[in-house]
């Protein structure tokens, strides 16, 4: 039966006016999905949509990349001129580009000057595109000479790098989204898909539409991902590496291992047979919490998969033997003869945009293409092809981000330079970070929000353009360089980060004898000779090929019309001698776990409307309404007992601080352990700990130990939190 | 026409799949027959006159919603906010999940809603304004905000919250079923979105790929035959036979059956909270329609009383006796209801269209509401003319003026008692099951009796002590056995209304357990004051006292009822639960959109929540 009027008015649907589309990547996570920006008659980017024939994303975005115009029409908070001061208590006063940047050169000189070289140290991050970080490799390494250089990605990849590093010999996830349609059996490590990467979320539940396989997930909490699996293991906080030894232990004892492939691709394989000997199920039931018979029934599934692959991401990097883990994953997939082909890979699914990209180019773990300042090789080769002297170079590594902070604390730091990261909130133990920052001599932040938290600490602050307000290149998880095109001018009197490294490059001597392209293209040339004949080759990409292909994974050699799906096809590794490393991993159990004081596991984590520390997604009104404000799950049972209801305020402590937060009661939680977002200034990270992997020197955000009341003024507690949020 | 992506995939259009002739409800999918009129005419969309040849653009579409996938990921409401261009207050698509077990044994039920575009539009027949159209096109019910003079009436009877009131616009809007993207054979944005093969489209009763089940309900759903909505449901994992809502809402879903089998109905979720007054929450945005239908109430009572008294022989107010006070009273009835109909209109979120109130006369119960009080205010108009303004009748035989008065006071009388029928049918909403009761009608019809009664009272009582001098003498059976009544029968819909809420379950028994909660204090107050009346006004009735004594007693006989009236028809707005969807921690809470508006978040306008509450 139909109803209604009988004269109608015209039906009015929204129309954005889009004229004409241009091709981005998008810029939070590093799925790397396909995202046009659709102009309209005035040339403002009104809309966002997925490129549909990209084949990352298919099409497909998540609410983020939905909303990602946004970012050029919600700019709150933007910053829009450079911003100066001599002390960080006064106020600052906006200037121009000119004194700004001379400031910065003359104060870095100064602070070199009169307290070495690595006295000044630079802390970049894995959003800005490739050909910046290749740019501020550069000019950190090749001009200003600090050996104190690192991007965020320590809080974030370090430890999959490291983990790469130690078993295949250089860095580079060998698998891809591809190994979905092709795989026997998924296991996923501290990795919540649905949450974190939606899309690739998307792309795994698309091949199990057309064809199931097992899929095991192993998290302490019941993720959504936990409940779509198969198998779900609920595996105690920082406990993840036993499993994995038990895995193997069960694999080798059964004999389900592949001898040939190791025999052939692997070395180090009694020693590591030896120590896992010692993982036998009944003793790593009793640590890892995951009963005996669910390990041997899962190395089982595994091994006899016909391909099989693991992914994770931060709940393996981020604890305090997240190389190790990450080592375990590949010492897994090498016994299983799982490596390089087809559904059958250790895939790291990587948080940041450009993360990939900064580990390639950046220059901050070595020298740009996965080359090493320990290698006389590289060192020489850089410096000839920068026009330097080699001997400018270290001979080894400084210090990681996580490294560089504390060395502030004792002074061996005095003087800093932000890109594009946020410690005041991302960094573990907030008041030690603002002791740190105020010791400063002179701290330069550089990002595209002048409300960055940490901006409270800053001389100068240089307002930098974001996103597609430039041009430039990702490489996504899968190895995949892809194109974001330049779609409006960066906003006010904000610049592309590349222009400003370039411009302060000129303020150094060295810096004006180096060449430093002015455009984006100009430097992914530069980098295309330096990939030839390497792991990552890039050498066969141009802009447009990129473009028209939505995307190429690198190895790409000249006159490749494809990039390369999967790494080690053939079996030889990275290591001098070809072969992958099994080795042993001794598990010591050094967290700070829950006791009689403070009875709860503290884990840290994200949600999908947001991203980082929210100066993007905490303005954009149509996701941050799902989560507005902090909140902590926590286990109704566990709540009875200390009085809190669904909805109050609770105050936590923990050895570090205190921290106010609303609390939503549910069973996703154990009873033990609390669920905190990372994303929000003045919570979580006021009471986390963050202790160092060994290896990779990332900060174990997912563990450690807190107390949990009622706050006693509820009104009070609201009032706190109000007063923390700026956006 | 909507363009297509370049290279569009696949699962971006509507398939072409092969139907059963009717729905499960007997009614063909294809709307209008071959042949018909209404086929092959221009949706018009954004002014365009393009036709879509889709082959199947005639025929009942609707969404499929499979709840084993959902992660409530968003994609799909924020596609629609971006398609829709809407702020963030408002969605025309929103996710909510119930949750139940205990860890590690926990699950998640996520349940991703917008309009179900009914065969049954509740919406649409409930619109005064005819805003709504359920069109021939796909069976896409669409609502037109440039018509729509935001009463919100449509937000109250969909048991979906599908239509949203937007306060800061002062209209409602709705899902639009992406007809322009179905003109181009493209699935709704939100649909092509999804990002766990969860949300799906096609033409009603089909079956997408790899799908199992075609159900129309699912936990948390409300009951589906108060609409039919044209939306079905895949959900074959097993669930806990107990979920619970993430927001304020104190419902919980249970499971009478252990297992698979049966259905999860609504209960009261007993969260322990403590007993209050509730008074800040006492006050809501309907404000003003407590106060229009309580004069518009003792209005009618009032006149009616006063009309019949001299039928059963009493004497009241009368233009001979009382040449000023009859007029007086009789205009200020008048002025009262004229009153309460601009603060009603005002109440509208775009006042100046109050005239489209009558458009819907041949469904909507407001448009027979306002139409039954606008017949009888014309009408108190006229016989207040007839019977009080001689200088308007002087000209005509007074027989003939006698005569009409008679005939146009019976007309009053009558038409006030059915307005007032029309305006307890604007509250028998099978969404909101606290109202829907025939409580109303001893609640509203008491109410006439009481508060008219009362009108009159105060109004004799005045009249007496200043014209006559004599001091209080005692108010006439006539006014006190209807006051009586009226407080009888109120008392009496309230006692079998709390009987059955509480036996009905669901969100009724919820409202009564808030009711008895969180307004706890308030309500038994009430309650007691009511009891308190009903034994005062009896012991006036047989005591009959004159003097101070009997001033007295009726002073606080006269703000008793008001209070008791005015408390419990705001309880009758803040008590009442729609049947609505389960929301999630923030989005769709109601506790704690509260909480952002009494603290100061809401002043952000990413936080989602406007601050202009009521």
């Amino acid at each position: 039966m139909l109803f209604g009027r009988n004269q109608k008015n015209p039906i009015h649907i929204a129309d954005k006016g889009v004229v004409e589309w241009k091709y981005t990547t998008c810029g939070y996570c590093s799925t790397g999905c396909s995202i046009e920006v659709g102009l309209n008659a005035e040339g403002a980017p009104v809309a966002s949509r997925g490129v549909a024939d990209a084949d990352v994303n298919r099409g497909k975005l998540c609410i983020k990349g939905i909303f990602e115009h946004e970012l050029f029409r919600q700019t709150p908070g933007r910053g829009d001129q450079p911003l100066m001061r001599t002390q960080r208590f006064e106020p600052f006063r906006a200037t121009g580009w000119k004194e700004a940047l001379d400031t910065v050169g003359s104060e870095i000189r100064r602070i070199q000057g009169a307290y070495g070289r690595d006295s000044f140290a630079i802390v970049s991050t894995g959003q800005i595109m490739t050909e910046e970080f290749y740019t501020l490799g550069k000019l950190a390494r090749g001009v200003i000479g600090t050996n104190n250089y690192d991007g965020n990605t320590t809080l974030c990849m370090s430890s999959a790098v490291s983990g790469y590093k130690r078993s295949f010999g250089s860095d580079g996830p060998p698998g891809c989204y591809d190994d979905f349609d092709h795989t026997e059996c998924l296991l996923a490590i501290g990795s919540n898909l649905p949450e974190q990467h939606p899309i690739i979320y998307w792309r795994l539940k698309e091949a199990l539409e057309k064809r199931k396989f097992p899929v095991i997930v192993v998290d302490p909490r019941v993720t959504m991902f936990a409940q779509m699996a198969d198998i779900h293991l609920p595996v105690n906080p920082g406990t993840d590496l036993v499993l994995l030894n038990a895995l193997a232990h069960v694999i080798l004892k059964e004999g389900l291992h592949k001898p040939d492939y190791l025999a052939a691709h692997a070395e180090g394989f009694e020693e590591f047979k030896a120590l896992v000997e010692q993982y036998d199920p009944v003793t790593a039931a009793k640590i890892c919490g995951i009963d005996e018979d669910t390990i041997r029934n899962v190395a089982r599934v595994y091994a006899r998969a016909g391909a099989a692959m693991t992914i994770w991401t931060m709940g393996i990097n981020q604890s305090t033997h997240g190389s190790d883990g990450v080592v375990a994953i590949n010492n897994l997939n090498l016994i299983t003869g799982n490596i390089g082909k087809p559904g059958g890979s250790s895939l790291s699914i990587t948080g940041q945009c450009n993360a990939m990209g900064t580990r390639e180019w950046s220059s901050c773990s070595g020298l740009p293409g996965y080359r090493a300042l320990e290698k006389d090789q590289d060192r020489e080769e850089i410096a000839k092809f920068w026009g330097i002297d080699p001997s400018f170079f270290p001979k080894q590594r400084g210090m990681f981000m996580t490294d560089i902070l504390p060395a502030i604390e004792t002074g061996e730091i005095k003087g800093l330079w932000l890109i594009a990261t946020n410690p005041m909130t991302s960094m573990s133990n907030t008041a030690r970070i603002r002791k740190m920052l105020e010791k400063l001599e002179f701290l330069v932040v550089q990002d595209a929000y002048q409300d960055v938290e940490t901006n409270e600490y800053a001389h100068a602050f240089l307002p930098a353009a974001v996103w597609a307000e430039k041009e430039g290149c990702f490489t996504n998880t899968e190895r995949r360089v892809n194109l974001t095109r330049n779609v409006c001018p960066p906003h006010g009197d904000s610049k592309p980060d590349l222009w400003i490294f370039n411009e302060v490059a000129k303020r150094f001597e060295q810096g004006r004898q180096i060449r430093f392209p002015e455009n984006a293209e100009g430097v992914f040339e530069e980098m295309k000779k330096l990939s030839r004949g390497r792991l990552l080759d890039i050498s066969g990409m141009s802009y447009d090929k990129i473009e028209k292909a939505r995307g190429l994974q690198w190895p790409c050699a000249d006159g490749a019309d494809q990039g390369s799906a999967r790494l080690y096809a053939d079996g030889v590794f990275q290591h001098p001698n070809g072969k992958a490393k099994l080795i042993p991993l001794p598990f010591i159990d050094n967290n700070e776990r829950p006791d009689a004081e403070y009875p709860f596991w503290l884990n840290t984590g994200r949600v999908v409307e947001h991203f980082h520390t929210r100066t993007r997604t905490g303005k954009v009104g149509n996701g941050n309404k799902f989560s507005p404000t902090p909140y902590m799950e926590m286990n109704p049972d566990a709540a009875v007992r200390l009085g809190i209801r669904h909805g109050e305020y609770a105050r936590l402590t923990s050895r570090r601080g205190d921290a106010v937060v609303m609390v939503q009661l549910t069973q996703r939680v154990a009873p033990d352990a609390v669920f905190i977002p990372f994303h929000f200034h003045e919570c979580v990270n006021r009471v986390s700990l963050g202790l160092l992997d060994p290896h990779s020197r990332q900060p174990a955000y997912k563990q450690c130990a807190v107390h949990i009341e009622r706050s006693a003024d509820q009104d009070e507690a609201a009032r706190q939190n109000v007063a923390a949020r700026a956006y | 026409m909507f363009e297509p992506r370049p290279k569009e995939q696949a699962y971006a259009f509507v398939p072409d799949s092969t139907h059963p002739e009717k729905n499960r409800y007997g009614l063909p999918i294809e709307t209008v027959p071959k042949g018909d009129a209404r086929r092959g005419q221009s949706l018009n969309i954004n002014g365009d006159p393009a036709i879509s040849t889709n082959p199947n653009r005639y025929k009942q579409h609707g969404f499929f919603f499979t709840a084993d996938n959902c992660i409530a990921c968003h994609a799909c409401e924020a596609a629609c906010s971006e398609k829709n261009n809407l702020p963030p207050h408002i969605a025309f698509r929103s996710v909510g999940y119930v949750e139940g077990g205990s860890w590690p044994s926990y699950q998640r039920l996520n349940i991703s809603m917008a309009c179900n575009h009914c065969d049954d539009p509740v919406c649409l027949k409930g619109c005064p304004t005819l805003a709504y159209t359920k069109f021939a096109e796909y069976g896409a019910v669409l609502q037109d905000p440039d018509i729509c003079f935001g009463c919100g009436y449509c937000t109250w009877v969909c048991p979906y919250n599908a239509p949203q009131l937007d306060p800061v616009a002062g209209h409602v809007s709705k899902c639009n079923m992406c007809v322009d993207r179905l003109e181009a054979g493209l699935k709704p944005a939100c649909v092509t979105a999804c990002l766990a093969g969860a949300l799906d489209f096609g033409i009603i009763e089909t079956k997408p790929e790899n799908r199992v089940q075609v159900e129309i309900t699912i936990p948390g759903f409300p009951t589906p035959e108060i609409t039919r909505p044209n939306i079905r449901f895949q959900q074959t994992k097993p669930l806990p036979r107990e979920l619970t809502r993430p927001d304020s809402m104190p419902i919980r879903y249970v499971n009478p059956e252990q297992g698979v089998g049966g259905l999860h109905r609504p209960a009261v979720d007993d969260d322990g909270r403590a007993r209050g007054w509730g008074l800040a929450k006492l006050s809501t945005r309907e404000n003003p329609l407590v106060v229009f239908t309580l004069i518009s109430q003792a209005v009618v009572g009032a006149f009616a009383l006063l009309f019949l008294a001299p039928l059963f022989g009493v004497e009241l107010l009368t233009a001979a006796r009382n040449p000023v006070a009859y007029p007086v009273f009789l205009f200020g009835l008048i002025a009262v209801e004229t009153f309460a109909l601009v603060l009603s209109t005002l109440h509208l979120g775009r006042p100046h269209r109050f005239y489209r109130a009558f458009n819907n006369l041949r469904w909507s119960p407001v448009s027979r509401e306002m139409a039954g009080i606008a017949v009888f205010y014309n009408l108190l108009g006229a016989y207040a003319l007839l019977t009080s303004v001689p200088m308007f009748t002087r000209w005509l035989p007074a027989g003939m003026v006698a005569v009409s008065a008679q005939a146009i006071g019976w007309l009053t009388v009558f038409a006030g008692v059915v307005a007032l029928w029309f305006m307890h049918r604007i509250y028998r909403i099978p969404a909101r099951p606290f109202w829907n009761h025939w409580q109303l009608l001893t609640s509203f019809y008491g109410s006439m009796l009481t508060l008219g009664a009362l009108a009159l009272v105060a109004v004799q009582t005045l009249v007496t002590l200043f014209s006559s001098g004599a001091g209080f003498t005692g108010v006439p059976a006539f006014l006190v056995v209807p006051m009586f009544a009226g407080l009888a029968l109120e008392a009496l819909g309230l006692w079998f209304h709390a009987r059955d809420l509480k036996q009905l379950g669901g969100e009724g028994a919820v409202s009564h357990h808030q009711q008895t909660t969180t307004f706890g204090y308030t309500y038994y107050a009430r309650n007691a004051v009511l009891a308190l009346l009903l034994m005062t006004v009896a012991s006036l009735l047989i005591a009959a006292p004159a003097g101070i004594a009997g001033l007295l007693a009726w002073l606080f006989g006269f703000a008793a009822m008001v209070a008791a009236a005015v408390v419990g028809r705001m309880l009758f707005y803040a008590l009442v639960i729609p049947t609505t969807m389960p929301g999630a921690f923030f989005w769709r809470n109601r506790g704690f959109e509260e909480h952002a508006r009494a603290t100061g978040l809401a002043a952000m306008p990413q936080v989602g929540v406007v601050m202009e509450g009521h």
